[in-house]
């Protein structure tokens, strides 16, 4: 490019002077709200350390994608979010996790009202042998949100994309559905007790192209008024989806053991396009797991 | 329905718009600044590169990040390739105007040859033309109109090769032939300009049909 060899002066021609148009914002120009803190957290099978001191903060009305090779405890992380490992008698957390400042390990927090919060969408689409509606119905009632449930439903239908295939026939088997229609339905119910955080463990990986696809679109909608984390074992999906993207890997010990640990964090673009870590690199461009 | 991708390729093909306005601003600034002898407007031309360079490093980063993060494939691919090489064409169009500028500021002191300076403005308005044409088509995706870019690109052409002839029937005047060597330069600006309007059709072309040609061969005329 040519360079200037003289300050800007003023502009003498009307016609150039039209050109000098605002900037177009930049993408991340808004200041970001944390709303997760984690500090040091390490995950404990039996003893065994699946996962090592990840710290990382994760912001408000984006997507944050968690990638990694099998094993480098990326789905073991996601489930720290809202308790799902406590599911698990062995597993221990060190470490801490900070929900909007809070420590969601605190004393007193109750995993219940975590999970309302912060809610979950599996790999597998796991409808309710129920109606479409109750499926959706099903969280608001236990948790006594019964005020306008019809209008509740059809929102969170709504929001998951799935209102107008299914608003004729709410009272048919959600076991009726399609896979992807299924796996909004799960998204619909997770919506439904209005969490500000979406947790996503693999919500695609059994799911068609095209019903990925619609996914995937409906993340990008939804980041608008919630918090997503994914968990991918499909790096693309990750390219097109996230914010922000973690590369976890897996560390092998002395006698065999394999943790988990957090390699690289940064704005999806960084981590693919110029990675700083060499074995970041090797993952994203195919040459190692 | 990639609505991420889609905004991306609009978002894409607006700036280069945008860029291509800019480039033609540009051309219409170092075209006055060379009539009227205006060494100040010439600084503002050199100055205002700036914008087009602006336009054409987020070209260039919007690409690099739909590239890594949206894997486009076939016309959605074609359409990124003919951006970035677009993008390319216009940043180089702007840089001419600037050189065009700057060889205004060493002369305007020279009371030039008028049919010369009538000669640049039909050569400049034929590149202004060409600009046109060239993004118009490229924004229609119409192959013909962008293959008229070649007849056009003869007249520039004619008008190069005349200016020169001009040129050097300007006898022996040490300044005025000075200017001449300057002014040669100017007429291979505007010819080069009218070159990349061409490069620019060869790219819709591409985007449309999938094949890349040459509309013409430098190295291989027809005879």
């Amino acid at each position: 490019m040519s360079e200037t060899e003289s300050a800007p002066v003023k502009i003498v021609d009307v016609s150039l002077d039209r050109l000098l148009q605002p900037e177009r914002s930049a993408r991340s120009s808004v200041a970001r709200e944390t709303v997760f803190q984690v500090k040091g957290v390490s995950v404990l099978y039996a003893g065994n350390r699946a996962l090592d001191a990840v710290t990382l903060d994760i912001y408000r009305n984006e997507v944050t994608a968690f990638i990694g090779p099998s094993g480098c405890g990326k789905s073991t992380f996601i489930r720290c979010f809202n308790h799902m490992n406590a599911l698990i008698p062995s597993a221990r957390i060190e470490g801490t996790i900070l929900f909007n400042g809070e420590d969601l390990y605190g004393p007193g927090v109750d995993a219940v009202e975590v999970r309302k919060l912060i809610g979950m969408v599996f790999q597998k689409p796991n409808p309710f042998p129920k109606s479409i509606f109750d499926n959706v119905a099903f969280g608001p009632r236990v948790l006594g949100m019964k005020d306008g449930l019809n209008e509740r439903v059809e929102r969170a239908l709504s929001q998951a994309a799935l209102w107008e295939e299914v608003k004729d026939r709410l009272k048919s088997s959600a076991l009726s559905l399609s896979g992807g229609q299924q796996q909004r339905l799960c998204i619909a119910r997770c919506l439904a007790v209005e969490p500000e955080v979406i947790l996503m463990d693999e919500p695609a990986s059994a799911l068609d192209p095209i019903a990925t696809s619609r996914i995937e679109e409906l993340m990008h909608q939804l980041k608008k008024d919630y918090t997503i984390v994914v968990v991918t074992h499909n790096m693309q999906q990750a390219a097109r989806v996230a914010d922000m993207t973690a590369f976890f890997s897996v560390n092998q010990g002395a006698e065999g053991q394999r943790t988990g640990v957090l390699v690289e964090y940064d704005t999806t673009h960084t981590i693919f396009t110029q990675p700083s870590d060499k074995r970041t690199e090797d993952y994203v461009t195919g040459r190692f797991g | 329905m990639r609505v991420v991708l889609e905004e991306e390729l609009d978002t894409l093909q607006a700036t280069l718009h945008e860029e291509g306005e800019l480039v033609l601003r540009a051309l219409r600034g170092c075209l006055n600044a060379l009539d009227q002898r205006d060494p100040e407007l010439a600084d503002e031309v050199i100055a205002f590169d700036d914008e087009v360079d602006r336009q054409y490093l987020s070209i260039q980063a919007g690409i690099e990040s739909l590239l890594a993060r949206q894997t486009p494939v076939a016309v959605d691919l074609r359409l990124v390739l003919a951006i970035l090489h677009n993008n390319l064409h216009l940043e180089r169009m702007a840089d001419y105007c600037v050189t065009i500028a700057k060889l205004t500021k060493l002369v305007y002191g020279v009371a030039p040859d008028q049919r010369l300076m009538r000669a640049f403005e039909e050569m400049g308005s034929r590149a202004e033309e060409m600009i046109r044409v060239a993004l118009d088509s490229f924004e229609r995706r119409d192959v013909s109109g962008a293959e008229g870019l070649v007849a056009l690109d003869e007249l520039i052409d004619r008008a190069n090769r005349r200016i020169v002839q001009h040129l050097l029937a300007l006898g022996n005047n040490l300044t005025l032939r000075e200017w001449g060597l300057r002014m040669i330069i100017v007429s291979r600006c505007l010819e080069r300009i009218g070159d990349h309007a061409v490069d620019i059709g060869e790219q819709t072309a591409y985007l449309v049909t999938g094949e890349f040609r040459e509309f013409t061969d430098a190295s291989h005329r027809a005879s």
